[in-house]
């Protein structure tokens, strides 16, 4: 019966199909007679996208119920045993392959023309949507919508043109609407955190709109009196009223607590006590070796991920406080590794006037006692400070973790005071047993410049330490022990970067070499031992006559050379993407290896003992910490954490 | 004979005029039911509720015992409808709207379709738009008869139908009809044609049933013709 009432349909609305066809056929036609001029062309895709498949959608929708109207057939068509949701059903389904039929088409001009795909290019930019697909789904989505709403409508009114054009109204204005709100203070400011949010949250919106039109007029179709038109409508309005408001109360709910591309992110924050901590969109997280799962130290919102620091059992974040587009404040939290005596140390209240609000937070370190933060604010870490006025606060302050003791540190000028220089810090490590601090200077002038520098807090003054030299790896590069850190630095600008360790105490260096003497060139990041007896890191050796290799080589601290090497690849790319790590007991070394799509362990000498695949969904491996007895990798795509029990070697899901 | 189609309290109201009120009947099979009443009376809403293709208001209706509500369609299959308009899709051919409804209908009838559109003088190839008011109440007929209903409405068909064919389906199809055990629902307001067939006769006024009774029986207390008889009852009643 269904597919009796289906090519009834597709019968009665042939000739429109075939016209609307017709006038695909020769938009697409036009685009290879016209390819030479490529503006004509990109208008051309542009009518397809935004003018064709909308409007025959439209046309194809308000037709739906056209021929019971015009021709008077409701009785007949009713009086058939056939429900009439089944009657409903196949009239949408036969318009909606119609419309597939319309853009399998255009799928096939897709796939043939590969120019097609930069012109459609233009489309996005030009609706100002961020999408990660060249296809244009949302075209689809959108003619998909119209038709429905077109369809939906044409169950009321016998006159297609004013359907059309209400459906035009209607389908534009109410999903822009509640596109807008989700974009106020209402809708969470999901517009200021989310923007790459914006699209999806407008289709979503569109399918919830579409489903709660189909849904009403099937309602109307299946319950209501068709010979009386005025109860028909009001029938409709009586579903649709409360569909549209839970429609778009999804929508708001969608916006508002599902994180989107852009609020949903993992990111490793440091270890501390061998447990590795992590910032979500949710708070702060860390994986307890003694529970042996995620235990959430904070719920925060809008933590602002890129600074955090884990040292001495506590935790400090920075997170955004947002009470308007234009009240943003950023707060200083402080949390205990347990997750118990969470504290904002700065922040909005009564010393509002002290906080540098008027620059982020770029950095900050708990002392190695537990009791200060110190705090780096400076205009954005990707972006160069310039000081312009010589009279302002300097960016370093200093509070205690009780939100006491707020202190400007004073400018010294040899490190932050040249007001025609563009530059950015980064607080590095502590050193000379708490009473100093290593800061990391880059200049932006051509060609950069990298120095180390030490800030006394005794006597607040600051001095360089080194110069063409930075830290070995951004993540961990102080040993657990506190007391060494590994330094890039250049002995000559002229020669290669080369490996070396900054004792913390006396700040002497120590180069590491290779097993051939030479200075290491350090490629991937470096790994401590849970002891910072040992480190581990990638390194790259010219061949004669061939390839560059790329070594995996363990530095003893103990002996002061390096213990064991092993050629890895000679594949920049694969080598590229190594992250060593150490097991707890220090036994074994793993590397995370994408090129291989797994794990390998290697033994102390660097043998290798076995591989462990990923799991398929573990999309791309990135970043590996070792915890007690497993493994736990990040997936950048997903944002996702995964956990490898390493005795089971079993993969799980675990964030 | 025993009761096919039981409707119980049943109303039925356009906007504030209300058309049918507190309707009950009971239908038992193979009887041809003459329905009788005024223009605007209720007959064409009784038929259009009992086929849903409009809702009562409230009320109830059973078929062979079963509640039925307008949601439902399977009933359909035993039920044959020619509508006094009949509308049907413009645009097919006799032969695709027979082919259309023969996959609604278990037992559709291909024989007896074929040999109605020749009965009719209806050409299979004729597009419906092409055929006058008349033809195409034929065709209605052909499609109801083709369906081997149980139980037939029809809702003052032959008031668009030349004599001969009239005649021909007064007297030849709806004997045959009550003859095969065919219930038929007989509305009109066409009493001469009526009387010639009619076997149970019920008379619709003021939304409400005045006469619900055999027919002899009625004509008999009455000692007058249907026309007579419905003239009076329906002038006593205003």
């Amino acid at each position: 019966m269904f597919t009796a009432l289906y090519f009834k349909e597709w019968k009665e609305k042939a000739l429109l199909f075939f016209f609307e066809l017709g006038i695909l056929a020769l938009l697409i036609l036009a685009q290879f007679v016209l390819r030479e001029k490529k503006d004509i062309q990109e208008w051309l895709i542009y009518g397809m996208l935004l003018l064709f498949f909308p409007f025959a959608a439209l046309i194809l929708g308000a037709a739906g119920f056209e021929a019971e109207y015009r021709q008077g057939a409701w009785a007949y068509l009713f009086s058939r045993p056939v429900r009439k949701a089944a009657i409903w059903l196949a009239k949408f389904a036969a318009l909606l392959s119609m419309l597939a039929a319309l853009w399998l088409v255009f799928v096939a001009l897709w796939v043939a023309v590969p120019g097609i795909r930069e012109l459609v290019g233009g489309t996005r930019v030009m609706l100002g949507f961020s999408v990660e697909s060249e296809f244009p789904w949302w075209s689809i989505l959108q003619s998909g919508f119209l038709m429905t709403v077109a369809f939906s409508l044409s169950l009321l009114h016998e006159r297609q043109f004013n359907i059309l054009f209400v459906s035009l109204g209607v389908g534009f204005f109410l999903p822009t609407a509640a596109w807008a709100v989700m974009n106020t203070k209402a809708g969470g400011f999901m517009a200021f955190l989310a923007p790459s949010k914006a699209l999806p949250t407008f289709l979503l919106c569109q399918v919830l709109i579409a489903l709660a039109f189909a849904a009403s007029s099937l309602a109307t179709l299946v319950r209501s009196d068709f010979s009386q038109p005025r109860k028909l409508t009001l029938s409709f309005v009586r579903w649709f009223t409360p569909l549209l408001v839970l429609a778009l109360a999804c929508t708001a709910a969608w916006a508002i607590l599902i994180p989107g591309p852009a609020e949903r992110y993992l990111s490793f924050l440091g270890s501390s006590g061998g447990e590795p901590y992590y910032i979500t969109p949710r708070g702060v997280f860390k994986y307890s070796v003694a529970a042996n799962r995620i235990q959430w130290l904070a719920k925060a919102k809008h933590v602002n991920y890129f600074i955090a620091s884990a040292s001495g059992g506590k935790i400090a974040y920075t997170a955004f406080n947002i009470k308007s587009r234009a009240d943003v404040a950023e707060e200083l939290w402080v949390v205990n590794s347990d997750g118990k005596d969470r504290k904002r140390v700065l922040g909005r209240g009564p010393r509002e006037s002290e906080w540098p609000l008027e620059r982020p937070i770029n950095d900050l370190m708990i002392s190695p006692d537990g009791t200060k933060v110190l705090v780096l604010a400076q205009s954005g870490a990707n972006r160069p400070e310039v000081r312009a006025v010589a009279s302002e606060k300097s960016p370093l302050w200093i509070v205690k973790l009780d939100g006491t003791g707020l202190e400007n540190l004073p400018d010294d000028p040899a490190l932050f005071g040249n007001p025609s220089e563009r530059y950015c810090f980064h607080l590095v490590a502590w050193a000379q047993d708490g009473n100093a601090v290593l800061i990391s200077k880059r200049t932006f002038r051509q060609p950069m410049t990298f120095s180390l520098w030490l800030y006394d807090l005794g006597n607040r003054t600051a001095r360089i330490v080194l110069d063409n030299a930075v830290m070995a790896s951004w993540l961990s590069p102080a040993s657990p022990r506190g007391d060494c850190l590994a330094i890039k630095y250049q002995k000559d600008p002229e020669k290669p970067w080369t490996l070396a360790l900054l004792d913390l105490k006396t700040l002497a260096t120590t180069d590491i070499n290779d097993n051939t003497g030479e200075p290491v060139r350090l490629w991937s990041q470096i790994s401590w031992d849970q002891k910072g007896d040992r480190l581990a890191y990638v390194i790259r050796r010219a061949q004669e006559g061939g390839p560059e290799v790329y070594v995996l080589a363990v530095y003893s601290l103990a002996a002061q050379k390096t213990v064991a090497e092993k050629s890895m690849t000679t594949s920049e790319a694969s080598a590229l993407l190594f992250w060593p790590s150490w097991t707890a007991d220090g036994a074994l070394l793993l590397v995370l290896d994408r090129a291989a799509n797994g794990l390998r362990v290697l033994g102390p000498d660097l043998s290798e003992e076995k591989r462990i695949a990923f799991p398929e969904s573990l999309r791309v491996p990135v970043s590996l910490h070792i915890v007690g007895a497993n493994a736990l990798v990040e997936d950048d795509q997903t944002d996702t954490l995964w956990r490898l029990d390493l005795s089971r070697e079993a993969w799980k899901r675990i964030y | 004979m025993t009761e096919l189609l039981r409707i119980q309290h049943l109303s039925k109201s356009f906007g504030r005029k209300p058309v049918l009120k507190d309707f009950d009947v009971a239908v038992e099979s193979g009887r041809v039911y003459g329905l009788l009443g005024r223009n605007g009376e209720g007959k064409t809403t009784l038929a259009r509720v009992l086929m849903g293709v409009i809702p009562a208001d409230v009320g109830d209706i059973l078929y062979k015992g079963r509640r039925i509500s307008f949601r439902d369609s399977a009933y359909k299959r035993e039920f044959g409808y020619v509508p006094e308009d009949p509308f049907f899709y413009e645009d097919m051919t006799i032969r695709g709207l027979l082919d259309f409804n023969a996959r609604f209908y278990p037992r559709w009838n291909r024989k007896r379709a074929a040999s109605d559109l020749e009965r009719f003088a209806l050409d299979p190839r004729s597009r419906i738009r092409t055929l006058s008011r008349g033809m195409k109440l034929k065709l209605g007929l052909a499609v109801a008869l083709a369906a081997a209903p149980e139980f037939l409405i029809l809702d003052d068909p032959t008031s668009g139908l030349d004599v001969p064919t009239r005649q021909d389906f007064l007297r030849d199809i709806i004997r045959e009809l009550a003859a095969s055990g065919t219930t038929i629902l007989f509305a009109t307001h066409m009493v001469h044609e009526l009387e010639r067939i009619v076997e149970w006769l019920l008379v619709l006024h003021g939304g409400r049933l005045i006469v619900d009774g055999d027919f002899e029986k009625v004509k008999a207390q009455h000692q007058a013709s249907l026309e007579d008889i419905f003239v009076s009852l329906v002038a006593d009643k205003a």
